[in-house]
């Protein structure tokens, strides 16, 4: 029962790890901008404004399209998984294993794998700057993704 | 009795005074072409009255930051004018059907001075009250990637895929499961055959009687 429960507490943590890694556009922080896969942040006198990020060929736009698209995937999958964990909570017979959520916890491992390491290689090779709390988040939520599908694989149902 | 009614309603829309519906004119929003290639702008129209013989189409094009307007294609009576003196000489086709209500024209060979806002303006008579509409064309050496097409393009093969497994598994599994039902059902029937040659080979199980309290 307390695996359970700690188990669901997991997914939702990873769930939302996941959404604030793609919601939020803070992947590379500067001083006076905060940009990310969807928009740039940037300071002007004191406030922030939200500016369209550059085009091609000065920031790869179409591996930004891929990022964008593999996180999105990630969150998706994530849901669908705990979704499909409650259904077979009930429904899997005794003794079996929780496959399935197993597999889309791990599907969604992959694609934050994907769109992290994409947006590692690809951008901001040689500019000055950190990397902000979504990139973080980003590969924080793989681990623990990795962590929650190997449990579901191990684990049966009593 | 129906009848009668339905004539009379056809007849008195008809001749009834027309409320004032404007004609609704409709082209696309923005075009983006390649250099050198050719662009067909398309342009319709909505009218509550039939195409009249008096239709007619124009075509207006303002350069990109100028306020200066000039006509490039013209249909009317039937007949398709199109520009012989200025900068779209030779290279505007009026290739629409006005029948159709539709008022569409080609421009061959396009240059980055094409960039502009085409403005369609359709007149039905007597329906003539309407708002021209206007289509932006941007020229450009090389296609831009429109913003989401890859985004969307890659969501949309990993969940077709998703969705194409799930419908295989579950059809494997119902076809699966009808064969065996099939071989079951036919299983059965040959044992049903067996059993009722027994039959009278079955006795009845012996009643045992328990003394009442």
């Amino acid at each position: 029962m307390l695996i359970l429960i700690g188990l669901s507490i997991l997914h939702l943590a990873t769930i939302i790890l996941l959404l604030v890694a793609t919601i939020d556009n803070a992947w590379w922080v500067t001083e006076g901008m905060s940009t990310d896969v969807w928009a740039r942040w940037i300071l002007q006198n004191g406030a922030w404004n939200y500016t369209d990020l550059p085009d091609l060929p000065s920031y790869p736009s179409d591996y930004l399209q891929a990022v964008q698209a593999t996180s999105v995937l990630a969150c998706i999958f994530s849901i669908i998984g705990i979704f499909v964990f409650i259904a077979q909570l009930f429904t899997l017979p005794k003794g079996q294993r929780f496959t399935i959520s197993g597999v889309f916890q791990i599907l969604a491992c992959l694609f934050i794998m994907i769109a992290a390491s994409i947006y590692t290689d690809r951008f901001h090779i040689n500019d000055k700057g950190n990397y902000g709390h979504s990139y973080i988040l980003a590969w924080i939520a793989f681990g623990l993704t990795f962590i929650s599908s190997v449990v579901y694989f191990v684990l049966r149902k009593k | 009795m129906l009848r009668v009614l339905a004539l009379a309603v056809v007849v008195l829309l008809g001749i009834a005074p027309e409320p004032s519906q404007a004609i609704s004119i409709y082209t696309g929003w923005e075009r983006h072409a390649l250099v050198g290639s050719d662009i067909r702008l398309s342009c319709s129209f909505f009218s509550w009255r039939f195409v009249s013989d008096d239709v007619s189409f124009t075509w207006i094009y303002r350069p990109d930051g100028s306020r200066e307007t000039v006509s490039i294609a013209h249909y009317a009576g039937g007949e398709a004018y199109t520009d012989n003196k200025g900068r779209f000489k030779d290279r505007v086709e009026f290739v629409g059907n006005p029948k159709r209500r539709d008022g569409s024209i080609l421009i061959k060979n396009l240059d980055f001075s094409d960039n502009g806002t085409f403005t369609c303006d359709a007149k039905n008579p007597p329906d003539i009250v309407g708002r021209p509409s206007s289509v932006r064309l941007l020229v450009f050496e090389n296609l831009p990637i429109q913003a989401g097409v890859i985004t969307g393009a890659i969501i949309g093969v990993v969940l077709g895929l998703l969705v194409l497994i799930v419908v295989i598994y579950y059809l494997m599994r119902f076809l699966v499961a009808r064969r065996v039902f099939s071989l079951s059902v036919s299983k059965h029937g040959k044992k049903k055959k067996e059993g009722s040659q027994q039959r009278q080979l079955w006795t009845p199980p012996p009643l045992t009687c328990y003394p009442l309290p």
